[in-house]
C-alpha cells in the first residue's frame, strides 16, 4: 500500500489545489500514468502514479486546496499493506465536500487566479470570470473575490457578524482517517465488554512537585507536564496489577501479558485521533518520559510519526478530559485490556486531616476514568488499580518506589 | 539537413540513439518529479541535436564544461546511465555524494566537471583549464557550453576575452534556445546575433541550425580541430528551441506564445534526423519507436534500482573537508546523531565518532 503525499512540484510550493481526478477508486493504474491534475501558484501539472497498482482511496475533493505532504490518494501495489487495506469501495470520486449545490463555472476562457481565491470563490459562489484581478498581470487575488462578493449585494455574506441563523446543511464524505477511527471504535465497543470506574485524586502535592520538576526540565529544554507523572504511576500500577496490561489473542485463545508497559497516548491531531506509543515506560525516568512524550506528540500532530510508533500498545491513556467534563467512559484502544481517561484539575474545598483535627482547605482534584475489558479482568482489579494510582499520585514521593 | 559528415553507418545510427535517450530520459525524469520521487528536473527536449551533435566530435581525452542542460550530452560521452539516475535521486551512488542539487551532473571518467547553477561561471573555469592544458603541452580540447542568457554574464566576457588573448584550446558552445527562463533573445541583446560577439574577442563566430544534428556535428568538428591544432578558440552558436519549461518549476505558457512553440515543433530535431536516416536507407520507419521502447525499458529498470538505493550515511555530512574529521566536527556530529536516532532518521553506517 502506497500513501501518496502531495509533492512539492515547484521549488518551494506550499500547497496545491486538486483540479481534477483522472482516475476513480478501483482503477488499475500503471507507473507514470497521470492520476490527478494539481494547480499550484506556479503551474498546473499532472501528477503521475509512483508505481503500478490499484487506486483504493482518493482523499481530497476536487477544488480543495491541500498542503504539500498531505496524503491525497492511496494505491494498493500489492506490497506490505498496513493491515487495514480496504477493498476497493464503489464510492464515487469525492466531489467538493462543502456541498455548494451548483458551482458557478468560470465564464469561459482561462481565468488567472491564485488557489486561495478559487477556493473562496467557490465558498462564496462567485463566478471568477466576473471578478477583476488586482494582482500582477491581472491575477485574481483572494481579496478581489471577497470584494466582489460583498459588492454583489446578495444578503448571502456568510461572514456576517449578525447573530448566526441556520447554517448550511453539509454532507461530508465518510472516508479516510475518520472512517478508520470509526472502524476501530466499532470493533472495540462491539467486542470488549466495557466497564468503567471513576476515581477522584487529590493532586495538591503533585501540582507542587510538578511545578518544581517543570523548572528542572526547562533547564534541559524539556517540557514537563502532568502526563509523565501519570504515565509513571500507571506503569508502576500495571507492574503490580499485570492482568490489566496486555491484550487478548483471540486466535490462540490466550491472554497475552507482556511484562513491559507500552503506553498508547491518545493524541488529538488536525487529522483526528491518533495513538502513538511510548514503550517500556516502567524502565524510564520522568524526564526521559517527558522528553519522549514532547517529541512524539509534536511529530504526531505534524503527521511525522512512523507507522511502527503506532503499534504495540499494552495500555492507553487518553487526555481529552482536559478540555472539559468530569467523568467519561473511554473506549478501549482495542485489543488492549484497559484504558485510563485523565480529566482536568479543579480546585475545590477538601477535608484534610491535621494534628489539630479535620479542617477545610482549598485542594486540587483530578478525576480518572478507567475502562477495562470485563471479559479479561474483574471490577475488583480495576478498583484496586485506580486506588493504587490515587495512593501514589496523592503522595508523589511514592512514585520512586 | 547539412552535408553528411564522414561517419560510419553505425555512427550515424548511434547519434539517433543518443538523441532518443535524451528525450526518453526527459520524459521519465519529469514524471518522477511530478510524483515527488526526485526534486527537480531541467529538460533538454528540443535540444537533442545541439547536445549530441556538439558532444560527438570530442575525443574521450577532451573536456566538456556544462551549462544547465548537457546531462544528455554527457551520456553521449560516457556518463553511465545509472550515475545519471543516481544523481537525480542524490542517493549513495551519486558521485557528488548528495552535495549537489539534483539534475547537476559530473563524471570524472569522461572529464566532465560538476555543473554550477550560477550563470556563466563555467566559462572562466573552462578557459582557465584549457589554458592550463596548453601550458602542460597536453593535446586536449575543452568544449565550454552555456545558454543564450550567459552571454550577458561577466564570465562570458572574461572567459572569451582571455581565451582569445591566450589562444586557449577551447570551443565556446552557445545553446541559443530562444529564452533565458522568461527573457527572450530580443530582450537579451541588441546585437544581430550572438555569434557577432566573437568578433570583439578576435575569434571566429558562427551560427548553426541547432536542430540539425549533422550541421552541428560538422561545424563543431571544424571548431574542435581548429582548437586542437593551435588555431585558438571559436564561438559556435546553436540556434534551437527549448520545447518545455525552463525547469520543472516553470510554466512557459506564462511568457511565450503557443504559435512560437508550434513552429519549432515542426522543426523537431529527432523527426528531421529520422527522415534523413530513412532516406539514406540506414533505418526503417519502425526503428525510432522500437529504440524508444527499449531505451525507456532500460531507463525504468535503472530507476527502480536506484530508487531502492539508500542515501549517503549521515556521517558524510562532515567528511571530505579536512583529511581527518576534527574534534569540533566530531562533537557536533555526535550531538546531531543523537537527535537523528531519536527521530528515527539515522541509518546503518551512521555510527558516532570516537572522541
Amino acid at each position: 500500500m502506497i500513501e501518496f503525499k502531495l509533492p512539492d512540484i515547484g521549488e518551494g510550493t506550499a500547497e496545491g489545489e486538486i483540479v481534477k481526478w483522472l482516475v476513480s477508486i478501483g482503477d488499475a493504474v500503471k507507473e507514470h500514468q497521470a492520476i490527478v491534475e494539481v494547480m499550484t501558484d506556479k503551474a498546473t501539472v499532472e501528477v503521475p502514479a509512483p508505481a503500478d497498482g490499484t487506486i483504493t482511496e482518493l482523499l481530497v475533493g476536487e477544488g480543495d486546496t491541500v498542503p504539500v505532504g498531505d496524503v491525497i490518494f492511496r494505491l494498493d501495489n500489492g506490497g506490505g499493506a498496513p493491515a487495514q487495506a480496504s477493498s476497493p469501495e464503489p464510492a464515487a470520486v469525492p466531489s467538493a465536500p462543502t456541498a455548494v449545490a451548483a458551482q458557478p463555472e468560470p465564464s469561459g476562457g482561462k481565468v488567472l487566479a491564485v488557489p486561495s481565491a478559487r477556493r473562496v470563490a467557490r465558498e462564496l459562489s462567485v463566478d471568477l470570470g466576473t471578478v477583476a484581478g488586482s494582482g500582477r498581470n491581472g491575477v485574481i487575488r483572494r481579496a478581489d473575490v471577497e470584494a466582489a462578493a460583498t459588492g454583489g449585494a446578495v444578503a448571502q455574506s456568510s461572514h456576517s457578524v449578525v447573530a448566526p441563523t441556520t447554517a448550511q446543511a453539509q454532507r461530508i464524505p465518510f472516508r479516510g482517517v475518520r472512517r478508520k477511527i470509526a472502524e476501530a471504535m466499532v470493533r472495540s465497543s462491539q467486542t470488549a465488554v466495557h466497564f468503567t470506574i471513576v476515581e477522584e485524586v487529590d493532586v495538591t502535592d503533585l501540582v507542587r512537585v510538578r511545578q518544581k520538576a517543570k523548572a528542572i526540565g526547562a533547564e534541559q529544554g524539556i517540557k514537563v507536564t502532568f502526563m509523565p507523572f501519570i504515565m509513571k504511576a500507571v506503569a508502576n500500577g500495571l507492574m503490580k496489577f499485570p492482568m490489566l496490561n496486555g491484550h487478548l489473542d483471540e486466535q490462540a485463545e490466550e491472554i497475552v501479558l507482556p511484562g513491559t508497559v507500552n503506553l498508547g497516548i491518545a493524541t488529538d491531531t488536525p487529522n483526528g485521533l491518533i495513538v502513538p506509543v511510548i514503550s517500556q515506560v516502567e524502565s524510564k525516568g520522568l524526564l526521559q518520559l517527558a522528553a519522549e512524550l514532547g517529541d512524539l506528540s509534536e511529530r504526531t500532530r505534524a503527521g511525522r510519526v512512523r507507522p511502527e510508533e503506532l503499534r504495540g500498545s499494552t495500555f492507553s491513556i487518553t487526555n481529552a478530559g482536559n478540555i472539559g467534563g468530569t467523568i467519561a467512559t473511554p473506549i478501549i484502544n482495542f485489543p488492549d485490556i484497559a484504558i485510563l481517561g485523565v480529566h482536568r484539575i479543579v480546585k475545590r474545598p477538601g477535608v484534610v486531616d491535621t494534628p489539630e483535627g479535620e479542617v477545610i482547605e482549598v485542594r486540587q482534584y483530578m478525576n480518572f476514568s478507567c475502562s477495562v475489558d470485563h471479559r479479561l479482568a474483574d471490577g475488583a482489579d480495576a478498583a484496586r488499580f485506580v486506588a493504587y494510582l490515587r495512593q501514589i499520585l496523592e503522595e508523589p514521593a511514592l512514585l520512586s518506589l | 539537413m547539412g552535408d553528411a559528415p564522414d561517419l560510419s553507418d553505425e555512427q550515424f545510427v548511434e547519434l539517433l540513439r543518443n538523441m532518443i535517450m535524451i528525450r526518453s530520459l526527459d520524459g521519465r525524469m519529469l514524471k518522477l518529479q511530478r510524483a515527488g520521487r526526485v526534486g527537480f528536473v531541467g529538460t533538454a527536449t528540443g535540444l537533442e541535436a545541439s547536445l549530441v551533435g556538439a558532444a560527438a566530435p570530442l575525443l574521450p581525452k577532451d573536456w566538456m564544461w556544462s551549462g544547465l542542460r548537457e546531462g544528455g550530452a554527457a551520456i553521449t560521452r560516457g556518463l553511465p546511465l545509472f550515475e545519471y539516475v543516481a544523481q537525480m535521486y542524490c542517493n549513495s551512488n551519486d558521485s557528488a555524494k548528495g552535495r549537489q542539487m539534483c539534475n547537476h551532473f559530473q563524471h570524472k571518467g569522461s572529464n566532465y566537471p560538476s555543473w554550477s547553477s550560477v550563470i556563466g561561471t563555467q566559462v572562466t573555469h573552462g578557459v582557465g583549464a584549457a589554458y592550463a592544458s596548453a601550458r602542460r603541452g597536453e593535446d586536449v580540447v575543452h568544449s565550454i557550453h552555456f545558454g543564450d542568457g550567459a552571454t550577458s554574464s561577466n564570465g562570458f566576457h572574461s572567459g572569451l576575452n582571455l581565451a582569445g588573448v591566450w589562444k586557449a584550446p577551447c570551443v565556446f558552445v552557445c545553446i541559443d534556445n530562444g529564452w533565458a527562463i522568461s527573457v527572450s533573445s530580443a530582450e537579451q541583446t541588441a546585437a544581430e546575433s550572438y555569434a557577432d560577439k566573437a568578433q570583439a574577442y578576435g575569434m571566429p563566430g558562427v551560427t548553426v541550425d541547432g536542430n540539425d544534428v549533422l550541421a552541428v556535428y560538422a561545424e563543431m568538428q571544424t571548431a574542435v580541430e581548429r582548437a586542437r591544432t593551435g588555431g585558438g578558440p571559436s564561438l559556435v552558436v546553436l540556434k534551437t528551441y527549448r520545447m518545455l519549461g525552463h525547469s520543472s518549476s516553470d510554466d512557459p505558457s506564462k511568457y511565450r506564445d503557443d504559435a512560437e512553440v508550434q513552429s519549432w515543433a515542426e522543426r523537431d530535431p529527432l523527426k528531421r534526423y529520422e527522415a534523413f536516416l530513412i532516406e539514406r536507407g540506414l533505418i526503417d520507419s519502425s526503428e525510432c519507436a522500437a529504440q524508444e521502447k527499449a531505451i525507456v525499458a532500460e531507463i525504468d529498470e535503472v530507476i527502480h534500482e536506484q530508487e531502492a538505493a539508500p542515501p549517503f550515511p549521515l556521517r558524510s555530512l562532515v567528511e571530505d573537508v579536512y583529511s581527518e574529521v576534527p574534534r569540533h566536527l566530531r562533537v557536533q556530529f555526535n550531538q546531531f546523531l543523537e537527535v537523528a536516532e531519536r527521530r528515527g532518521d539515522a541509518t546503518r553506517g551512521d555510527g558516532a565518532f570516537p572522541l
